[in-house]
């Protein structure tokens, strides 16, 4: 069985040959949109146990329900996908972009809201929203205000209190206090803010009912998800799948190191036996995060392609909190060692610094990225051990963002 | 009573270590790590004196009503 074989299209059915699938034939797929309830699309959400789809995989259904419904309510779809390995977002808004606007119409009718906010990062996902909005000003007029907002961005800016903070004009960093932006978000109004998959799985939901929603995927999260498959893979890119299909499948076969949930995410030795449903990767402690998997080729180096990376994940930090500024940037630079055939003696100890010593998840997922490659890479880190490299070249298979 | 510090805030002055070494050692880079962040009630005092002492601000005893928060 190959990733060719387990594709399911659902969200992305219509925009395969690569063109924005325009209003007519989105409602030919999906229908018209049905307003429901905050009790029903809560209930609905629940059913199929519907998770937040931009990296903390939270339950949709319980924010949904956390939102106090009023014409305050401000409804943010997060479009910024900050990490350069992800595709998936800017996929869904690029081609189908009338099912992320479908979601984002359908939570603000059941909050009772006419206040959308789409923030996008990326120009011709920002390109095809406007289209699509312009289409239905004309052949489908909606009452709801949605303003689509092209957002500077850097990883740490796409985590969804910094994405509110840009929004208000503020810098697009996190806050320091926790906050709950269901409580208190945007403009400081209750907010429900989601990921973009989480509002285009929403419209499908909402398009299908639970019952045929849940007719494919793992029972602890039905449905499909959106993965974007990086390296040595059969099928490079963004793939649709029933959740639950092994990560064998989708990785084909091969020899190469495997990193699971992207740049945040964790290095495995062995991907066997693991299946693409959040909750059981949370509990093998390799989250998804974003829909990220990819695997190195045995042709490159491993080790300088996890060097360049911790490199630009210290750039990316927002200098705000002081461990992170400085334990990233000794971390890139202990990695920088090893390479070099050097030691590090620090690095464990730099590592654990990192951990819950932030405003937000980026000194973690930068940790968990650095520990799982050292401990899953120690024959690679011995091959340069003599200072002249493991003689594979570095191949720049895990992109590392630049002009966009 | 729990501590907290706002990351954001901390810029590595050190005090809250020197006055609550009970719970609160500095970094390589002088920044604090917690060890334990529930702080024991013989310990509240000197808490209480590192929090109202951090010139950022930072340091915050969550549920005290008594002090700065």
């Amino acid at each position: 069985m190959t990733v060719v074989d387990v594709q399911t299209t659902r969200l992305l059915a219509g925009g395969i040959q690569g063109d924005h699938v325009a209003l007519a034939p989105h409602r030919a797929i999906h229908g018209d949109l049905r307003p429901m309830t905050q009790a029903a699309l809560a209930a609905a959400a629940a059913n199929v146990h519907l998770l937040g789809r931009g990296g903390a995989a939270f339950p949709v259904a319980t924010k949904l329900a956390a939102v106090e419904a009023g014409p305050r309510v401000e409804v943010v779809v997060n479009g910024s996908e900050s990490e350069p390995a992800s595709r998936k977002d800017r996929t869904l808004m690029t081609l189908v972009p009338h099912l992320v606007v479908d979601g984002a119409l359908l939570v603000a009718r059941a909050l009772r809201t006419s206040r959308v906010t789409i923030a996008v990062h990326d120009r011709a996902a920002y390109a095809s929203l406007a289209v699509a909005l312009d289409e239905r000003r004309r052949a489908e007029p909606h009452r709801e205000s949605v303003d689509v907002r092209l957002q500077p961005g850097r990883f740490v800016g796409g985590e969804v209190r910094a994405v509110l903070n840009g929004l208000d004009g503020r810098a697009p960093v996190p806050p320091g206090r926790r906050t709950l932006p269901t409580i208190r978000g945007l403009h400081g109004s209750p907010t429900f803010a989601s990921n973009v998959e989480t509002f285009a799985q929403l419209a499908l939901l909402g398009s299908l009912g639970p019952q045929a929603f849940a007719s494919v995927g793992d029972p602890l999260e039905r449905g499909t998800t959106l993965l974007t498959l990086v390296g040595a893979v059969p099928a490079p890119g963004v793939v649709e799948v029933p959740t639950g299909v092994s990560i064998d499948a989708l990785l084909g076969p091969g020899d190469g190191p495997v990193l699971i949930g992207g740049y945040h995410g964790r290095w495995v030795s062995d991907a066997h036996g693991l299946r693409v449903t959040r909750p059981l990767l949370r509990d093998a402690r390799v989250p998804l995060n974003a829909g990220v998997i990819a695997r190195l080729p045995t042709s490159g180096c491993a080790l300088a392609e996890v060097s360049a990376v911790t490199t630009w994940l210290a750039g990316q930090s927002a200098g705000q909190c002081g461990p992170c500024l400085f334990g990233t940037n000794a971390v890139a630079r202990d990695v920088a060692e090893l390479l070099a055939g050097r030691t590090a003696p620090q690095v464990k100890a730099r590592l654990e610094g990192l951990i819950r010593r932030g405003a937000c998840a980026h000194p973690d997922g930068t940790a968990a990225f650095v520990a799982s490659a050292l401990a899953s890479m120690s024959e690679e880190i011995a091959a340069h051990g003599n200072g002249r490299g493991c003689g594979r070249p570095y191949l720049g298979v895990l992109p590392l963002g630049g002009a966009r | 009573m729990r501590l907290d510090v706002d990351w954001t805030r901390c810029d590595g002055h050190g005090l809250c270590a020197l006055l609550l070494s009970e719970n609160i050692v500095e970094d390589v880079d002088g920044y604090p790590i917690l060890i334990g962040s529930d702080v024991a009630p013989q310990t509240l005092r000197h808490a209480r004196r590192a929090v109202a002492t951090c010139p950022a601000l930072a340091l915050r005893l969550e549920g005290d009503a008594s002090a700065r928060s």
